[in-house]
Order: structure tokens, then C-alpha cells, then sequence
């Protein structure tokens, strides 16, 4: 039997019984498409998760700082540092900080706090917003503006209101305009900080400023380990490593991780079930077509057909419902694709689409063969007379 | 397909030559002989008719023709081969090659047009695709119904289905058609028809058929007359 006539019957014969198989295609469909939208969208799901998740979004976040009260010579993240691991693969952003003691003394009352010292990337790295006003954004850092945040608590200690936004502070000798009120996932010691330009605390403050501590943010959870092991190697093919720290919650990251873990086995256990189901539907199907079928398969041998075109031809059957089921899957995950990047506005690269389509029209083969190849077998080993005789 | 064949002598011009030929069914009641040491030749141009009662061994004897079954013992010569001893693909190819089959119970596969029912046998035949139209149309002339060339078999009625059964056992030019009871569910007029269309195909000398019939009137139009009674083959 030649390949072109096996094709032939075979697409006839399915599209003939096309009602019967509808449920099988369909199960399987759903399954290529739920692997095809697991494979593209996963990573870009997880960055969406990390920018705007501040729980998760928190154990993404390396903390690394030079410990200047031990070392002879202090240290700072130069510039050529921030670069190269700026370049580390699975870096998102980083944000430089320097920390200074403050005092204020506001009506007559003195108050004690951690100055920081921040660059623009700074609210963006810890996830940090306005809880009210705004935070000082570029234009105030490239301006080395007097401007101001303040840590919830000490807004409220100081003023005993939230709603301070441009209001005058004076911090160490400096007055500085007051443009919002921390808010986010807040530890005590930033509740307890305010928070200055960078560029205004190295004009403003007394004494040398050294940003020795630099808080970098990893694209997803994934990329944290290995982001945290790479940093000493690359800080000392810049600068010197001594006393460098490098801080991660490896205890909210197991979790995050477990959490994710059991996520993604979840969904790949229920694209399995779907592919398996699928497969269960295919052989029980093509095993219901052989008994329905068995006169036409006796007339067939009758007729001088071989075993092994009786078994290619319901093989084939077979492929083509995997395969017919694969390309419908395969239209259904490119729209949920579509459909799932403009929710999260991100968009996995184009060859993880084409990848997971492959990987899907693979396994829709496997689960073909695999389901179709006992009945197929058991049609092809039918002897005429009994097929011929069967009522 | 002719390597795989052994050739077979002494068959005196016969296109089917069997002897002592003899087919048991092992049941549990003990070995059941259905087929006893049966002997037959058909002629090239020859129609046969085979006659007997119900469980009298004539299905039998049109399986073994057909190679469907083997017999217990004997021999089976069909255009000079052995067929027999041919193994179970080379069995298929002689079927496809040789043999046209007619059931008695209009077998067409359903939901199929008349014409994908003719082209199966010329697909497993090899038969190149673009030949196949004028085969098709020349074996459904042959039995008058090149207009239904594209029905579904299911609009045809019963006399047109068993004619088109006869025209697929022609499509592949066989040279033995064996008929099982082809007029069994037919009027009279209607199994004159299809025993019309067994003298045309056999007119060219060539060809032979056997029907296996209960119809004493069918039978009387073929060339020669056997009977089956207690598996024993008579000729009239």
C-alpha cells in the first residue's frame, strides 16, 4: 500500500467518524496547548510574579555590602563593579545605597534615624511605594534635589500624620522638601529611615559617603542561587572582595521555590493527565473501531491487503487524531499565548513558542502510537473468515 | 509474486486443481470432518456451481479456495501454483492478484462511494493511481452501473450493491472469482442480472468462476453442477 493512499484512507476515515472522535481530539488538544502555554509562559509569568509580588518579589532580592567597621580600607561598589554585574545573566535591576546616622529636630524635639542615601532604582529593586505623596524619582537624583521620604513610623513620630507631602524637614543642619511617605513589605529599620538622593547626600552630607551597599534584584526565583554565587568571583574581578557580605532570605526563597515547585508539578501532572487521557481515549476508541469494523477489515484482507496494511492503516488513523489534535492544540496555545502576554504585557521569545509546539506535536505522536498501536495490531492479526463471519 | 510460487504440474489445463482434499474442525466433542478428501477441477472459462445443504461443507470449500483457510490435508493448485504452500503475505498477493470474491451478504464497506469500494483492491494491488479511474469505470460498465460511479453505497439498492460487488471482484481482472450464494438475497430477475454478468466475464476464456448457490435455477445456468453432502463432493 502505498503512502499516499495509506494517508488518504486513513484522513477519509477520520474525518468519516469525525463525531466519534471529537472528545479524544479535544482532550488532546487541550493538553498540547496547556504544555505549549506551560513551556512559553512560564519564565515570563514568573518575572510578572517578581515585579509585582512584593512577598515574592522580596526573596529576589540580593542584599550585598562591604562591612567598613572590620576592614582597614573602606570599601564601596565602584563603578565598573555595578556594570559587570549588572551583566550577570538572571540580574534585573540593581540600586546603590549609602547609609548615614540622621537627627532632626522638628519643634523643639529631637529625633534619631538611619539616613539612606538612594539612586532612583532604589524603589523599583525593593518593590517600595508611596503609601502617600511620591518617591523621589530621576529627575530629583540627576538634580540633586533636597527632597525627602520618610519610613511610615518616622513620619509619624516626627509630624504625627502620613499625609506630609511638602512639608520642610530639617535633617542634619539640611533643610529638605518632604515628597511622600514609604510605603510596601516594610522591615522596622525603613519604617524608621528617611531617604535622600544619592547624588544630594554626597553634596549635602558631612564626611565621606560611601555606598556600600548595593541591593540587586534577580529577573525570577530561579535565578537567585546562582546570581549569589557568581557575585564574589565578579566584585573581585573589579575591586576587592574583603568584607563582603552578600545576604539572602534563603528561607523565603525554600519556600517561594517549594510553593513554585508544587505549582508547576500541579499543572505538568494535569498536562499529563490530559496527554494520558487523551491516550486512554485514543486506544479505547480504535479499540471500539476494530469491533465495529471488523467486517470491513476482513473484506479488506479478502480483497488481498496485507496484515501490515491493516495495521498501518489504523495506525495511521491513530496519527492522524494525535496529530489533528496537536495542530488544534498547538492554534489553541498560540492564543492563549497571545492572549496571556497581553495580560501580563510581556512576550516570551518566539522560538519557546515553536519549541513547545514541537515538543507538543511529539508527544501527541508518542500518545498516538503508543494508544493505537495494540488495537492496530489486534486488526491486523484478525483472520478473514472470523472477520467476514462477525455479525 | 510469481518467485514466490511452486510451480505445479499434471493439472491437465485446469485453472484450479484440488485432490484428497480434506478439512477437520477440532471441537470439543471430538475431530469434526467437514471436507472429505474433496477432488475438483475448474477450467479456464468455466462457471461451476456447488450445491448443498446448510453445514454440508460448501463455505468450507469456498475458504480454502479463497486461501482464507488451509485444509487438513490435500492439495490446491490454482494457475499452476501451489498456493498452499505460499506463506501468509504471499497468500494476500495471490488473493489481490488472482482471486475476486463475491459474499453473499452484499458486503460494501459503508458510508464508502461505489468507487472508493472498486479502489481498494487496486490500491493493495499496487495499481497506480492515475490508472484506476478507467478500471473502475470499465468494471462498473461491465455490470451497468457506471452512473453510480460517485453514490454512497448506502443509496444503492440490494440488486445494485451485489452488482457492485461483482464489478469490485472484476476490478483487479481476476482469474477465479468465487461467488458465495451472490443471487441468495435477490430477486429473480435481479440474480439473472448478476449470472448475466458471470457469462460476460467468462466469455473471454480466461476467467472461471464458482458459485456456491441453493438456487436450482441459478445453478442450471453454470457449466457444470457439483454437490456437497456430508463433505463429500458429487458432480452431476
Amino acid at each position: 500500500m502505498q503512502f499516499n493512499d495509506l494517508l488518504t484512507v486513513s484522513v477519509r476515515q477520520v474525518i468519516r467518524h469525525r463525531r466519534r472522535y471529537l472528545g479524544v481530539v479535544l482532550a488532546i488538544a487541550l493538553g498540547v496547548a496547556g504544555f505549549i502555554n506551560i513551556l512559553t509562559m512560564s519564565r515570563e509569568v514568573k518575572k510578572n510574579f517578581n515585579e509585582d509580588l512584593d512577598l515574592i518579589g522580596g526573596v529576589t532580592v540580593i542584599r550585598l555590602s562591604f562591612d567598613n567597621t572590620r576592614s582597614y580600607q573602606p570599601q564601596w561598589f565602584r563603578s565598573a563593579t555595578l556594570a559587570a554585574l549588572q551583566r550577570l545573566k538572571g540580574v534585573k535591576e540593581l540600586s546603590l545605597t549609602a547609609v548615614k546616622g540622621g537627627a532632626t529636630n522638628y519643634r523643639g524635639q529631637q529625633y534619631g534615624f538611619s539616613l539612606l542615601a538612594v539612586d532612583d532604582g532604589y524603589w523599583g529593586v525593593r518593590s517600595f511605594w508611596a503609601q502617600t505623596g511620591n518617591l523621589f524619582g530621576p529627575g530629583a537624583v540627576a538634580g540633586r534635589k533636597r527632597e525627602c521620604v520618610l519610613g511610615a513610623e518616622l513620619a509619624k513620630h516626627v509630624f504625627g500624620s502620613l499625609d506630609i507631602r511638602g512639608r520642610l524637614l530639617e535633617i542634619n543642619n539640611e533643610i529638605y522638601w518632604v515628597s511622600g511617605v514609604l510605603g510596601g513589605v516594610t522591615d522596622s529599620g525603613a519604617a524608621n529611615s528617611a531617604f535622600i538622593p544619592l547624588t544630594t547626600g554626597e553634596d549635602r552630607l558631612a564626611g565621606p559617603l560611601l555606598p556600600d551597599r548595593l541591593y540587586l534584584r534577580c529577573q525570577t526565583w530561579d535565578d537567585v542561587s546562582r546570581v549569589a554565587a557568581a557575585i564574589p568571583a565578579v566584585v573581585k574581578s573589579t575591586q576587592s572582595p574583603e568584607e563582603l557580605n552578600v545576604e539572602v532570605s534563603w528561607e523565603g526563597l525554600k519556600r517561594v521555590l517549594q510553593l513554585a515547585w508544587w505549582i508547576q508539578f500541579l499543572i505538568y501532572l494535569a498536562t499529563s493527565a490530559t496527554f494520558i487521557l487523551g491516550g486512554v481515549g485514543i486506544w479505547n476508541v480504535m479499540m471500539a473501531a476494530v469491533v465495529t469494523r471488523t467486517r470491513e477489515i476482513g473484506l479488506k484482507k479478502a480483497m488481498g491487503a496485507e496484515d501490515r496494511d491493516i495495521l498501518a492503516q489504523f495506525l495511521t488513523e491513530a496519527l492522524c487524531l494525535s496529530m489533528g489534535a496537536a495542530l488544534l492544540g498547538g492554534l489553541l496555545g498560540r492564543i492563549m499565548t497571545e492572549i496571556l502576554g497581553h495580560m501580563i504585557h510581556s512576550r516570551p521569545p518566539e522560538n519557546l513558542f515553536f519549541l513547545g509546539l514541537g515538543l507538543g506535536f511529539l508527544f501527541a505522536v508518542l500518545v498516538g502510537v503508543g494508544a493505537g498501536l495494540y488495537p492496530s495490531l489486534r486488526a491486523s492479526r484478525m483472520e478473514v473468515v472470523t472477520a467476514i463471519r462477525y455479525e | 509474486m510469481n518467485n514466490n510460487l511452486t510451480s505445479a504440474g499434471g493439472t491437465n489445463g485446469a485453472l484450479i486443481h484440488i485432490s484428497n482434499l480434506t478439512k477437520n474442525y477440532q471441537t470439543d466433542a471430538g475431530a469434526i470432518q467437514v471436507l472429505k478428501s474433496v477432488n475438483l477441477q475448474i477450467y479456464p472459462g468455466e462457471i461451476v456451481a456447488v450445491m448443498g445443504p446448510s453445514g454440508s461443507g460448501k463455505s468450507t470449500l469456498l475458504f480454502i479456495l479463497g486461501i482464507f483457510i488451509s485444509p487438513t490435508q490435500g492439495d490446491y493448485i490454482l494457475g499452476g501454483a501451489d498456493v498452499l504452500r505460499l506463506d501468509r503475505d504471499a497468500q494476500a498477493e495471490f488473493r489481490r492478484n488472482r482471486v475476486g470474491f463475491v459474499f453473499q451478504s452484499c458486503d460494501l464497506l459503508e458510508h464508502s462511494t461505489v468507487y472508493e469500494n472498486l479502489e481498494y483492491p487496486l490500491i493493495y494491488a499496487g495499481v497506480d493511481r492515475r490508472d484506476r479511474p478507467a478500471r473502475i469505470t470499465s468494471a462498473l460498465e461491465m455490470v451497468n452501473l457506471g452512473h453510480r460511479i460517485h453514490h454512497s453505497s448506502n443509496q444503492l439498492s440490494g440488486g445494485e450493491r451485489q452488482r457492485v460487488a461483482v464489478a469490485r471482484a472484476l476490478v483487479n481482472q481476476p482469474q477465479f472469482i468465487l461467488a458465495d450464494e451472490p443471487t441468495g438475497q435477490l430477486d429473480r430477475s435481479h440474480g439473472h442480472q448478476i449470472m448475466d454478468h458471470f457469462d460476460e466475464i467468462v466469455k473471454s476464456g480466461q476467467t472461471s468462476v464458482l458459485v456456491v448457490t441453493h438456487d436450482p435455477e441459478m445453478a442450471a445456468r453454470c457449466n457444470r453442477i457439483c454437490s456437497i453432502k456430508d463433505g463429500i463432493l458429487y458432480e452431476q
